[in-house]
């Protein structure tokens, strides 16, 4: 398929036509806005906004479902950066420095620094993309049960590698999130795990109630601990732009994260929520100043922002190559094209290059055109936190209600909220690590299937997971991100053997 | 009296074995190796029980020092906020399908705005609670088409 | 004649007093709500809403229509719900609706609703990767026969569903050892498709839609399909008939209301969707998403829902999942 510069700019007129902006920055801001409320990441804003795409241009349909897209991606940290409520798995990341760098004061260096890493990171896929689609394709290809398991396992180390430190928590949290995680139907044998005999846990706990009972509502709730304290001083907005030394620190951060979120994009399966955490504990390992991290490092915003958004335009891949969804939100986009009367597969590219050009194009531009009205937003958004907190909270409570709703129509999901949000509680004040329960949960009902898959497919023997050049290299890095930190504290402990410094998310 | 320090470990050990014990009443598989929906969680809740009682012993160690985090839960209004704000979320819950969302949402968020932000303010409150309510309907069930109760 | 209608319809409103609003020769009298027992997005979802659609661009039912979406295992929670309602609720269903209770996953079965219609279908495909030595379906239930393990088959989403269940079929036709082969199960059908692509099983079972475009792409090879005449687009695939299975196998999609509606109400029904299975809007619908016309009005699917209790009930113990 190629690059063939007639189609590539026959695309972009397409994509340049009035209508077609139109929608994209319609669509953007839609999916911004949507996106920002708690449970509504990008798989729901799509879902819910498909039915806005009605009877237009099966092209500008999936423009404007690709806008909304990027917008929930762009919105999703929003909320984790000013009010530590992230409203999807991949924004998760954001809150470590994001929300630190709010409460200093910092909140709008925080969001521009977020819409410029996303900016960049979304170029760097967008140009992966036109260059490099169809070799890729093949390389998600050959991803199998073992690959994937050990993909998971290698994000599991990144997990504690986080918890450095704090190890026994971390070690506790990530059980709790891998045991939450065997819950609902085992795919593998049909047989129903912890369930209760109740319908609406057979098919597990939505890893997004957790997330929004613990962030959520369990900010809330810990809030409550200091409501009545008199405000020191006013939370102030700070600089709306970052400085040209935190653009220095973040440059090198974002252009690692581009890439590597645009990899695990590719893969199906993978996504956001993987990218964005591998890509901060990388930079956070790679970095002199990893003490920061944390407690409001720039690069700590920049690097999982950049990768989040593209690892959103790796995830077109599969989609527009093979026809086949490689996340929740490029199946309904899937479905969505077909009700079109379009159909995705191999041949798309053969068939219809102007859609698929058109569509590039328009995830260049509706990118630069998302960077602008997020920062031009900057200013309303910090307006969230001149709310006096004695009404925000119940709004954040309610709000989260109603997103936790959305999700399965399910009353169910109001009762695991609340638990989830005592849990939360709990987790904040004993100081428990919550990013390793929630990426546990995210990736443990997976790992396990994989693993048996891989069993199964190798008749028992261990030998598949190391019988390919990727299984290899996973196990590497694996081993290294585990030793790497503990090398790495090793040398420091020795330096300075005063003080034992725990962190918290 | 003994530390509330050891609250959570020992809370977490019950957590462990709860769940091995709930793992070996699972039913077997019906094709395949019969146990293979078990190893799994098995091998994670032993691994939970054994985290659990390292994260026992260091607590022990250090139960002379005050246990200053869960203190603060009894410190002023916080209890009387976090136990009416599940109560109220559960009495949310149960008449949410009953009165429909808007009635419902109304009053759940009315309700926490006069605990949270107190009666004195009850304009506010009120105003808010209905505006709120109101625009959250809309957005939701107009504009992104998700059906309410 | 108008008052001996309007008596009997007192009559009737008095008799179906566990639908106080419904009978009467004026239903529906309230909004309508179609229950998809799924998230939007997937097949339950997309039959609700384009029924919804149908019926109301075409004005063939005046009141609102509503979709309710009730998610979670495997359509049980959306109808339970459904069970408890008037006649003016419908919910979408699928072969699940019998399997799930003969696997011992639901108490509810077919029985305890109305049967209103079966609506469209799809065919299951077998289908192995393009470099596969294996050319036709023979070949591969001759491996299969010698050793059931020899190949790792793909399925999703579970076992016991149709994609599994067609297959099962198949193979005990020719003798295989159907408990002992090895299932590789996936979450969702574009998985499936993934790992065949990439040759990490050695054959799959799927729908159809999922097969076709990777098939026209010359991805993957279609051994057999489980219609009972070859497909259209699939002129060179051989049905199962053909390859000496005995068998149609279905992947349909219907629709049924709350226990103990009226004649009445299911005669409204039944005129309605025979009168929206007619229209153009329909069978574009059913264009875009590879299903096929597959309309039973309600006595028929009646009958059809005995037939296939009966055929699963057989399946689901040859395949080893229920004894």
């Amino acid at each position: 398929m190629g690059v063939d510069i007639q189609s590539l700019v026959d695309g972009l007129m397409t994509a340049l036509q009035p209508t077609n902006l139109l929608w994209l920055a319609f669509g953007g801001f839609l999916g911004t806005v949507v996106g920002m409320l708690p449970g509504l990441g990008p798989a729901t804003a799509v879902a819910v906004l498909i039915p806005i795409t009605f009877g237009m241009d099966p092209t500008t349909a999936l423009i404007m479902m690709v806008a909304i897209y990027s917008g929930a991606m762009y919105g999703g940290s929003r909320s984790s950066i000013l009010l530590n409520t992230p409203g999807d798995g991949s924004a998760i990341a954001a809150t470590f420095d994001g929300y630190p760098m709010a409460k200093k004061g910092q909140a709008g260096q925080a969001l521009a620094m977020s819409a410029i890493a996303s900016l960049i990171g979304g170029l760097i896929a967008v140009v992966g993309f036109v260059l490099l689609a169809a070799p890729l394709a093949d390389f998600a290809l050959k991803f199998g049960p073992a690959e994937y398991f050990l993909l998971m396992l290698f994000t599991l180390s990144a997990i504690v590698s986080l918890s450095m430190g704090n190890m026994t928590k971390g070690f506790i949290s990530m059980s709790v999130g891998l045991l939450l995680s065997t819950v609902g139907i085992d795919l593998q044998s049909g047989v129903y795990r912890f369930t209760f005999g109740l319908p609406q846990l057979s098919e597990g706990i939505d890893f997004l109630v957790v997330i929004i009972g613990i962030y959520a509502v369990g900010e809330v709730l810990y809030n409550y601990l200091s409501i009545d304290k008199p405000l020191g001083k006013k939370k102030r907005v700070g600089e709306k732009w970052i400085t040209k030394e935190q653009w220095k620190r973040s440059k090198w951060p974002m252009i690692r994260s581009g890439p590597l979120g645009f990899l695990i994009g590719v893969l199906p399966g993978a996504g956001g929520s993987i990218a964005s955490m591998l890509s901060y504990t990388t930079e956070r390992q790679l970095s002199k100043r990893s003490d920061q991290f944390g407690k409001g490092a720039i690069e700590g915003v920049a690097a999982p922002e950049s990768a989040n958004n593209a690892a959103s335009v790796g995830a077109m891949i599969p989609l527009l190559t093979m026809g086949i969804p490689g996340s929740g939100t490029t199946a309904v986009m899937l479905g969505a094209v077909i009700m079109l009367g379009v159909k995705p597969g191999p041949l798309l590219f053969e068939n219809d290059p102007n859609m698929v050009w058109s569509l590039v194009n328009s995830m260049f531009i509706g990118n630069i055109l998302l960077v602008m009205i997020n920062i031009l937003l900057v200013g309303l958004f910090v307006k969230i936190l001149d709310t006096p907190p004695k009404v925000l909270y119940p709004l954040i409570l309610v709000l989260a209600f109603i997103g936790t709703f959305t999700l399965n129509y399910s009353i169910v999901d109001f009762y695991l909220l609340m638990i989830f949000g005592v849990i939360g509680l709990f987790m904040k004040m004993l100081k428990f690590p919550i990013a390793p329960l929630i990426l546990a949960l995210i990736v443990g009902g997976d790992m396990e299937q994989n693993f048996r898959k891989s069993l199964v497919a190798s008749d028992g023997g261990l030998d598949i997971f190391f019988a390919s050049p990727i299984c290899i290299a996973l196990i590497g890095l694996t081993i290294l991100s585990v030793c790497y930190p503990l090398i790495v504290n090793g040398i420091k402990r020795k330096k300075m053997r005063t003080q034992h410094k725990e962190w918290d998310m | 009296m003994i530390s509330t320090r050891l609250l959570m470990p020992v809370f977490f050990i019950f957590v462990s074995i709860g769940f091995l014990i709930a793992t070996f009443n699972l039913p077997k598989a019906k094709m395949g190796d019969p146990n293979a929906p078990i190893y799994f969680p098995a091998v994670i809740s032993i691994f939970l029980l054994i985290v659990s009682v390292i994260y026992l012993i260091r607590e022990w160690r250090a139960k002379r020092k005050e246990d200053e985090p869960l203190k603060r839960l009894k410190a002023g209004r916080t209890p009387v906020l976090i136990v009416s704000t599940l109560v109220l979320g559960l009495i949310y819950a149960l008449v949410f399908f009953h009165l429909g969302f808007l009635v419902s949402t109304i009053l759940f968020l009315g309700a926490l705005l006069f605990l949270v932000n107190g009666k004195s303010r009850w304009l506010v409150n009120i105003v808010v609670a209905l505006l709120f309510s109101l625009a959250s309907w809309y957005a939701f069930s107009h504009l992104l088409n998700i059906s309410l109760p | 004649m108008k008052k001996f209608l309007l008596a009997a319809s007192l009559l009737l409103t008095l008799t179906a007093c566990t639908s106080p609003n419904a009978g009467g020769s004026s239903f529906p009298v309230k909004n309508i709500e179609f229950v998809a027992p799924a998230s939007p997005g997937g097949g339950w979802d997309t039959t609700a809403r384009a029924m919804q659609k149908t019926l109301d661009d075409e004005g063939i039912v005046k009141k609102p229509i509503n979709i309710v979406n009730k998610p979670g295992g495997s359509g049980e929670v959306g109808w339970k719900y459904l069970k408890n309602k008037d006649a003016h609720t419908l919910a979408v269903n699928s072969s699940l609706l019998i399997t799930n209770n003969l696997l011992g996953q639901s108490d509810l079965t077919y029985d305890d609703f109305t049967p209103i219609a079966i609506l469209a279908t799809e065919w299951e495909a077998v289908v192995v990767p393009k470099d596969s030595d294996i050319e036709k379906a023979e070949d591969l239930m001759t491996k299969l026969k010698k050793d059931p393990k020899s190949l790792k088959l793909g399925v999703a989403p579970g076992l016991g569903n149709d994609d599994h269940l067609s297959f099962v079929q198949a193979a005990k036709t020719y003798g295989v050892e159907v408990p002992k082969l090895d299932f590789l199960v996936y979450e969702s059908g574009g998985d499936v498709a993934t790992a065949l692509l990439g040759n990490h099983i050695d054959a799959a079972t799927m729908s159809v839609s999922e097969a076709k475009e990777q098939y026209k792409a010359g991805k993957v090879k279609i051994l057999a399909v489980s219609s009972k005449e070859r497909l259209e687009g699939l002129e060179k695939v051989p049905t199962w008939k053909e390859e000496g299975v005995d068998m149609s196998f279905p992947h349909w999609r219907g629709i049924m209301g709350p226990p103990d509606m009226s004649e009445e109400e299911i005669a409204f029904w039944d005129e309605k969707i025979s009168e929206m299975v007619k229209t153009e809007a329909w069978k574009e619908i059913l264009q875009n998403n590879e299903w096929e016309a597959y309309y039973k009005n309600s006595s028929e699917t009646k009958k059809f829902l005995q037939e296939q209790n009966e055929m699963y009930k057989d399946l689901l113990n040859d395949s080893g999942l229920t004894e």
